[in-house]
């Protein structure tokens, strides 16, 4: 874990220095100084995507739910196949750092033979606070099925966002 | 290790491709510095690295969000923004807005502040959004699906804030730490306690809680503020149930400035954490 952190702070000095090239390569002096400035930085990484993989609608309206631990609840009437995941976020970035989450609440999916379906989402979290090694948060949501809503291919998106204060 | 994380992160996301519907995962982003403060003369940069697999094109932009008494940051519309909030989006400049990047380049954004005549003194910011814009609709292949078969591709457009501060004039303010106490929320046990804030300006900085006679401290936290905007605001910290079940009793708060801004003390005070 000591090497993430080691590394981190080494990318973060990469890039500071990048950032001073510019203007340090087109002074050529005879006498060298050595300058670095290490940046705080803060990344965000998605490891995996909302996914309510497929679903078979039945007569009746019924909902399909993702939780934010990726666990899928298949409502009544519907028929549920492939892998569900919750989507994940990693953020890393200064040990002990207080992070917002913040994103939309619902989504609306398209689909590729017309029709459309909304689907409500869930945070696993209103505010990360980053261990050694960051931290994460995931994104589960609950779909709402039309009765025998047409078949096809949906995609929607929603927004996400890791706030500093 | 990070390079074998890496090659691991690239695998698995080659075997998704191949096993479920392709989502476009690009958009993986790096910032820094995390927070500017301007005072009106000099300009920053802030770095933004493409940390993803694939190339990806980011959109930068300023956002106004109000900081609400549970502490969180609330996004408002353009149009509801306040005079001060306007001024704010008006003075600050950044170039550029767009940029593609390729796997593991960096690009300088550079922020620039104009402060016109007659600007009453305070602290005027914005929220720079650092975000990913999507492909073109991902190419969903049809797949035979019998029936009333659906299949369901949601993307996410991620993206990260980071405060940008323009202060006006010597503004100066405090804090004070009020009752603190371990509360169960929807998220599981949380440390809590009231952070009160007075003066024309943002107060930010790290929390440090202790037991009294013990030099290890029980929990820390770094960068949080309590904005102009609001006059108090709750510090809710989510901690593991061990940590929460040691943090009962007496404990010695500390509110102090960021570390790289000399680490003074804004408030301390000995709390009976309940």
């Amino acid at each position: 874990m000591r090497t993430i952190g080691m590394k981190r702070a080494l990318l973060g000095a990469a890039i500071a220095a990048l950032a001073l090239n510019a203007s340090a390569a087109q002074a050529a002096t005879a006498t060298g100084t050595a300058k670095a400035k290490i940046l705080r930085q803060i990344t965000l990484t998605n490891t995996s995507d909302l996914q309510y993989a497929t679903v078979i609608s039945g007569a009746t309206a019924s909902t399909v739910q993702v939780s934010t631990a990726g666990a899928r609840t298949c409502g009544s009437g519907l028929t549920c196949t492939g892998t569900a995941t919750a989507a994940n976020f990693n953020i890393a970035g200064t040990d002990g750092a207080l992070v917002d989450v913040s994103g939309d609440a619902n989504v609306t999916l398209t689909g590729s033979l017309g029709g459309t379906m909304t689907s409500t989402l869930s945070y696993s979290a209103a505010s990360v606070t980053l261990g050694a090694t960051g931290g994460s948060f995931q994104v589960g949501g609950t779909l709402s099925v039309g009765a025998n809503q047409t078949a096809g291919d949906y995609s929607g998106t929603f927004n996400v966002t890791a706030n500093y204060q | 290790m990070f390079r074998v994380l890496r090659a691991a992160g690239l695998l698995s996301i080659a075997l998704f491709g191949f096993t479920s519907v392709p989502a476009s995962a690009a958009g993986d982003l790096l910032v820094a510095p995390t927070r500017l403060v301007l005072d009106g003369s000099r300009g920053t940069e802030v770095v933004l690295n493409n940390i993803g697999a694939e190339p990806a094109t980011y959109r930068i932009s300023l956002e106004i969000k109000r900081m609400t008494a549970a502490g969180g940051l609330d996004e408002i519309a353009e149009a509801d923004a306040d005079a001060a909030e306007r001024a704010a989006l008006g003075m600050i400049a950044f170039s550029p807005r767009r940029v593609t990047l390729p796997p593991n380049q960096p690009q300088v954004i550079r922020v620039g502040v104009r402060v016109p005549e007659g600007t009453p003194p305070g602290e005027y910011r914005a929220h720079m959004l650092f975000r990913a814009v999507p492909d073109a609709a991902p190419a969903a292949e049809p797949k035979p699906i019998g029936g009333s078969g659906v299949s369901i591709a949601l993307t996410p457009i991620y993206g990260i804030t980071i405060p940008v501060i323009v202060r006006v004039g010597d503004l100066a303010a405090t804090a004070e730490i009020g009752a603190a106490r371990v509360a169960e929320t929807a998220d599981g046990p949380a440390f809590e306690f009231d952070l009160t804030r007075s003066g024309a300006r943002s107060v930010y900085g790290d929390i440090e809680v202790t037991r009294p006679g013990t030099p290890e401290p029980l929990l820390v936290a770094r960068g949080i503020a309590v904005y102009p905007e609001v006059t108090a605001r709750r510090v809710s910290l989510r901690v593991p149930a061990e940590v929460a079940a040691a943090l009962k009793g007496p404990v010695h708060i500390r509110y102090s400035e960021d570390r790289e801004l000399g680490g003074g003390t804004i408030d301390e005070a000995d709390r009976v954490v309940e």
